[in-house]
């Protein structure tokens, strides 16, 4: 068993060519079809939503941490069905990918690239593909633990979430769930439009996220969902469970508490502006458009102001 | 541009029309947008196929509009949308 806290850089991989100070590594093909060590021998396997994740190639660190981390999330039993997408972490043997600016505020940047066979992904601190089977990945960190290794690891699965669920008729939306009386309301906006403060104003409803919700497409209907990805200033979900949707709320801060009705393509548009990672390429974008369709057909959405209390949710209740 | 350009949609465009208003997603500018309802008509229109003034004669048939009015807007309207590289 290996046991790894270093990381690859610390442990003298050379496979590849350093990054340079203030220069990305892009990772070429080739970079892909090298064989690179794990971290170890375990796995562990989880469920977002509808979907099972397995992650193996863990050290024994790394699986503890994961098993704490996720813990709503872990998927077991002896019935347990195969993965919908096996994921091997291995060590990246470069210490960085894309290059971390120097000083200023950190604009975040991930490069894409569909091959013959595979789609690739990377950002600072990973670099992962997956085949076009979609059932198996490679996830090269730069750190086997601690910060970057965390981020590698959540930077990696969201998009592949959000393409995974779209796949199936569902969204990722960059939006707060909140469950109040057995149904979930998802507060969506852009940064800084209060999603946060929503949850802070709820101490008595279930959270399945103060930043991005799963919506599935289920018999029936749309159900909301937390996903097990809550880096350190966001909030981790309360549940695994998921919840029927009683209304989509795009939050805007104002004086005043009401809610306006948003329909048609304004309400779309709404929706669609909020979609994390599946609008940055044409075939996606046309997939989570078709999605937001059918979701509006069944969801309404409203168009919320309000201000920092919770009055706000009576507004919402109305009938 | 005169009324005799063909013009396609651009494939990194995703578009859906809802109630006769088309929502479109613009990968690489990051933008969503919503156009009003003859926007959308001559959005929909646009299909590599027909000509602008084949564009034009169909909007004429169904929206009681001056034909130079109508022109004159379909190109200051295809040219936004040429700009803004949704269609070329």
């Amino acid at each position: 068993m290996t046991t790894a806290t270093d990381s690859g850089r610390q442990a003298g991989f050379s496979l590849d060519p350093p990054a340079h100070a203030g220069a990305d590594f892009v990772p070429d093909e080739g970079f892909f079809s090298r064989v690179r060590p794990g971290f170890g021998p375990h796995a562990i396997s989880v469920r977002i939503g509808p979907l099972r994740v397995r992650l193996e190639g863990l050290a024994r660190e790394q699986w503890e941490s994961l098993m704490t981390r996720f813990r709503p999330f872990l998927d077991g039993g002896a019935a347990m069905p195969a993965p919908d997408l096996t994921v091997r972490l291995t060590r990246a043997g470069v210490p960085a990918f894309l290059a971390l600016p120097a000083t200023g505020t950190e604009v975040y940047r991930m490069g894409r690239r569909t091959r013959p066979g595979a789609r690739d992904c990377w950002s600072y601190e990973f670099a992962g593909t997956v085949s076009s089977t979609r059932r198996e990945a490679e996830l090269a960190l730069v750190e086997s633990s601690g910060p970057l290794f965390e981020r590698g690891l959540e930077n990696f699965l969201r998009p592949l979430t959000a393409s995974f669920i779209l796949e199936r008729g569902g969204l990722l939306v960059h939006g707060a769930g909140v469950v109040r009386e057995g149904r979930a309301y998802i507060f969506f906006g852009p940064s800084g439009s209060g999603k946060t403060t929503v949850t802070q104003l709820s101490p008595r409803e279930v959270i399945l996220s103060d930043d991005l919700t799963l919506i599935v497409a289920a018999a029936g209907g749309f159900r909301a969902a937390g996903i097990p990805f809550g880096l350190a200033h966001h909030h981790f979900p309360d549940t695994n469970e998921s919840f029927p949707i009683a209304a989509l709320v795009r939050l805007i801060q104002s004086p005043e508490v009401r809610r306006e009705r948003l329909m048609g393509a304004r309400a779309l548009a709404e929706v669609a502006s909020c979609l994390p990672f599946v609008n940055q390429e044409g075939g996606e974008a046309a997939m989570a458009l078709e999605a937001a369709d059918r979701l509006l057909r069944k969801v309404p959405v409203w168009r919320l102001f309000f201000r920092k209390d919770d009055s706000f949710w009576k507004v919402i209740q109305e009938s | 541009m005169d009324l005799n350009t063909v013009l396609s949609k651009s494939p990194d465009a995703a578009s859906r029309t809802y109630d006769g208003q088309a929502t479109i997603v613009l990968p690489s500018r990051a933008e969503v947008k919503v156009l009003n309802e003859l926007g959308s008509r001559v959005w929909d229109a646009i299909d590599g196929r027909r000509t602008l003034a084949q564009i034009l004669a169909t909007l004429l048939e169904e929206y009681d509009v001056p034909r130079e009015q109508a022109e004159r807007d379909v190109l200051d309207f295809v040219g936004e949308l040429r700009t803004q590289g949704m269609v070329s």
